[in-house]
């Protein structure tokens, strides 16, 4: 600095204030604009969601760790992935994978439509253990084919495959990776995100009848973020998640004072 | 007996035996040189022979099967000197084999180099070996047989003068013609040849006449290949053998850098590639790769190659090398020349891609789920194997498609493309297997998907329901998002109404209180195939949040109590 004359007569007059000092240095030191962008997401669509996470969504690329509260929320947490996946779906095309370890639950297709998701555009691989399905993940990380993966594992992500996934991501246009595991298998993995998802009573429709998915979806950790904890309604026409509405009342109250 | 030895299931010193059933008794099938010099032969009943001896002989049970094996693996080990190679058959007792040279010897420096070559190959795996190169089958098998020495190489029309003095046996005939012709004292070939062809045929049948021209090359002796050639292949021999994963791959990719131009030449692409690596020792062991679309391009078909051996890991067993790699395209495709973009590929493609690694890597496929034509929920969907869309690519034919693996010309004195056809037999004492252990047949490496299944998608009981062309039906009442293959019993189940839905019921050890309940869906049974009770179902959200989909078996009756049953999971 300062072996320019042009830069002379900068320095001297920032040297004059700090302030304008500081920030010559800062814009000195700032990345070119729109030399590197930041790293595509999904969004939520629930502000005060997409607030907690840095870039404002799911970073796609690497693994989102999603586990059940407890051992009989597997299907809330398998539900709460496969919305993500149809919301992803849903702004992009191309193809999702469900690569499962041996006793993982399977969606069933006629159930998918309650999700918003096409079964058409979903393709399932039945591994043969966890290792298989990192590879699998892993393999099609690398053929940049497809737009949402999801992997169900039976004993969780160590750090190693993790990282291997991780890696694997690296590059132009990742898919959203979301990983599956038990209750009880947390383990260190660099993961962006992990959330704790508890089933919750329905939202109902006027008739008193179930009408939305709701879910209790904890932010435990998410890198570069700020953790919380929400309701989530799940509204699959229009692939999006809403808190509920404040009006709505106690649907579970609701559903009682009907009984 | 070789097979024995070398598996090291016999000793390797004393007189040894291999016995099978036979007429009244238990007979003596093989011998090894010490059995032969107490006197003994092949056919003798074993109870005598054991009075006879004085000395302790070893016998082992017969395997004709494992023989067949083991000759087999020989002859694969020996297409490496030429393309046709065929066991012998019934009629020359299954211990032997017959290699068409005719092309093939300057490769390895001439007729005379190559017998050299194949019999210290031979000697160094601890197979003993007649070898004998004639022009014609029956020639190379009579001089194999009953020729004076262990390696005999007759010159181009040398035939009829090479054969002059064998005796009658030599010509492959049956027991009980070659025991008539020496009650008439025809001994030798030469004498037989003699002989006006009118009475022979006349006495012995065409049969005779048939084995002494194909030996002497008056009839031409077509050969049944054992593995057809494929017309796409292309092999490559080291001086040194690899045994390094990435030697392997590079070796396949410049293979098919080598089959590529002419399979582009006939529009046509791979869907199934066989590499067969040839190891020092003799065995052979092949990799089968299918391709969900016709494919030629060489870095695809070497990584695809890398994943298999990936997945193979050390059950490759490389051992000290592998001496030859050999890449042949089984199954070809129509696959027409397209424009490639720079940059882009086409939709769908990476996905192709991706199935056919996972196969090779995983050995497993894609599924895709498919609605099926059924009211019973759990015969209403299915998984079912990926597969390429048309549009990129034809695919072959559910029965193994375009096969373009043609056979090579039947090799005879008759076929006029063939200037010189020169076969040789190999004579092989029974029981010879040949060198490398025992190795399982390789897999085809795209499994079917009906062991893929798990019980998420049992098998079809005769596949009755009709799979539905059109997208799924968007008519149905909601279905959960897991559903179980059979439905669960819930127990302890108490309701308010007999009729109605429970209001708390204990399923997988667990009381779930039921906070509300839609329903019923009535849903038959399909009596067509087979009888059972339509079922009540009801979605149930518990207090806890969770939604079951619960149904009871049967219509409520008073005298019975109701069984109920949790069939799925919502989200």
């Amino acid at each position: 600095m300062g072996l320019d004359p042009a830069d002379e007569t900068e320095g001297a007059i920032a040297r004059a204030d700090p302030r304008a000092r500081l920030a010559a240095l800062r814009a000195r030191l700032a990345p070119p604009a729109g030399g590197r962008d930041l790293p595509p997401v999904l969004p939520l669509g629930v502000p005060d969601l997409d607030a907690h996470l840095p870039g404002g969504g799911l970073v796609l690329g690497p693994p989102h760790e999603i586990a059940p509260a407890e051992p009989v929320d597997a299907i809330a947490a398998l539900g709460f992935a496969l919305a993500l996946g149809a919301r992803h779906l849903a702004r992009m095309s191309g193809e999702a994978l469900i690569a499962a370890a041996p006793g993982q639950p399977l969606p069933y297709g006629h159930g998918l439509a309650g999700l918003g998701l096409d079964p058409a555009r979903l393709l399932l691989l039945e591994a043969g253990s966890d290792a298989e399905v990192f590879r699998a993940l892993e393999a099609a990380l690398h053929a940049r084919a497809l737009t949402v993966l999801i992997g169900l594992l039976r004993d969780g992500m160590p750090l190693k495959p993790g990282r291997r996934l991780q890696l694997a991501a690296e590059g132009p246009a990742p898919p959203l990776l979301l990983i599956l595991r038990p209750a009880s298998a947390g383990l260190p993995n660099g993961s962006a995100t992990r959330w704790r998802i508890a089933a919750a009573p329905a939202a109902r429709d006027r008739f008193g009848t179930l009408d939305r998915p709701r879910w209790r979806a904890r932010l435990e950790r998410c890198r570069n973020g700020r953790g919380g904890d929400w309701l989530l309604e799940w509204d699959h026409a229009a692939h999006r998640l809403h808190l509920p509405e404040p009006l709505a009342g106690d649907a579970a109250a609701a559903g009682r004072s009907r009984a | 007996m070789t097979r024995l030895r070398r598996a090291g299931l016999a000793p390797e010193r004393g007189p040894l035996a291999v016995a099978a059933e036979g007429a009244g008794g238990l007979r003596l099938v093989a011998l090894d040189p010490e059995a032969r010099a107490l006197g003994l032969n092949p056919g003798e009943p074993l109870g005598r022979v054991r009075a006879r001896i004085g000395v302790q002989l070893q016998v082992y049970p017969a395997d004709p099967e494992a023989d067949r094996d083991s000759l087999l693996r020989l002859c694969r080990w020996a297409s490496a000197y030429a393309p046709l190679v065929v066991p012998f058959g019934p009629a020359e007792a299954a211990d032997g084999l017959y290699i068409d040279v005719a092309g093939a010897s300057h490769l390895r420096g001439g007729e005379a180099n190559l017998v050299a070559d194949l019999a210290a190959r031979l000697a160094r795996a601890t197979i003993p070996a007649r070898i004998a190169l004639a022009d014609t089958p029956g020639a190379a098998f009579a001089l194999a047989r009953h020729g004076g020495t262990d390696r005999i190489v007759v010159p181009p029309g040398g035939c009829a003068e090479a054969l002059r003095g064998l005796p009658v046996e030599a010509l492959r005939l049956d027991p009980d013609i070659a025991a008539g012709l020496r009650r008439l004292g025809l001994r030798r070939i030469e004498e037989l040849d003699a002989l006006p062809r009118g009475p022979l045929a006349r006495r012995f049948g065409e049969a005779l006449l048939l084995r002494l021209d194909q030996a002497l090359g008056r009839r031409a002796e077509p050969l049944a290949p054992l593995t057809e050639a494929a017309k796409y292949a292309a092999a490559r021999g080291f001086l040194d053998p690899i045994g390094r994963q990435s030697d392997i791959v590079r070796t396949a990719r410049d293979l098919m850098a080598e089959i590529a131009p002419r399979l582009e030449r006939d529009g046509l692409g791979a869907c199934a590639l066989r590499l067969a690596l040839h190891r020092v020792d003799g065995a052979v062991r092949d990799l089968d790769l299918g391709l969900s679309r016709p494919e030629r391009h060489p870095e695809r078909v070497a990584a695809l190659v890398s994943l298999r051996l990936d997945r193979l890991g050390s059950a490759l067993d490389a051992g000290f090398g592998f001496e030859t790699v050999a890449l042949a395209v089984t199954v070809t495709g129509a696959m027409p020349a397209r424009q490639m973009d720079l940059g882009s590929t086409m939709a769908g493609d990476g996905v192709g891609f991706l199935a056919d690694a996972l196969a090779q890597r995983l050995g497993r496929g894609l599924l895709r789920l498919e609605p099926r034509a059924s009211h019973l929920p759990e015969r209403a969907d299915r998984g079912r194997a990926w597969v390429a869309k048309e549009d990129h690519g034809s695919l072959p034919a559910m029965g193994g498609g375009q096969m373009l693996a043609l056979p090579p010309p039947s090799s005879g004195e008759g076929d006029p493309c063939v200037s010189r056809s020169r076969e040789r037999g190999t004579r092989i004492p029974k029981g010879a297997r040949p060198a490398g252990r025992a190795e399982p047949p390789s897999a085809p490496s795209l499994p079917s998907p009906g062991p893929l299944l798990g019980p998420r998608f049992p098998a079809e009981g005769g596949g009755k329901a009709r799979t539905i062309a059109s997208p799924w039906p968007d008519h149905l009442p909601p279905r959960p998002l897991v559903l179980f293959p059979r439905g669960e019993a819930a127990l302890d189940v108490l309701a308010t109404v007999p009729e109605g839905p429970p209001r708390r019921f204990r399923w997988r050890a667990q009381i779930h209180k039921v906070a509300h309940a839609e329903g019923p869906e009535r849903i038959a049974a399909e009596w067509w195939r087979e009888p059972g009770a339509e079922r009540d179902y009801y979605r149930i959200e518990c207090e806890a949040g969770h939604r079951l989909w619960l149904y009871r078996d049967g219509p409520h009756a008073p005298d019975r109590p109701a069984a109920w049953y949790v069939h799925g999971l919502f989200a």
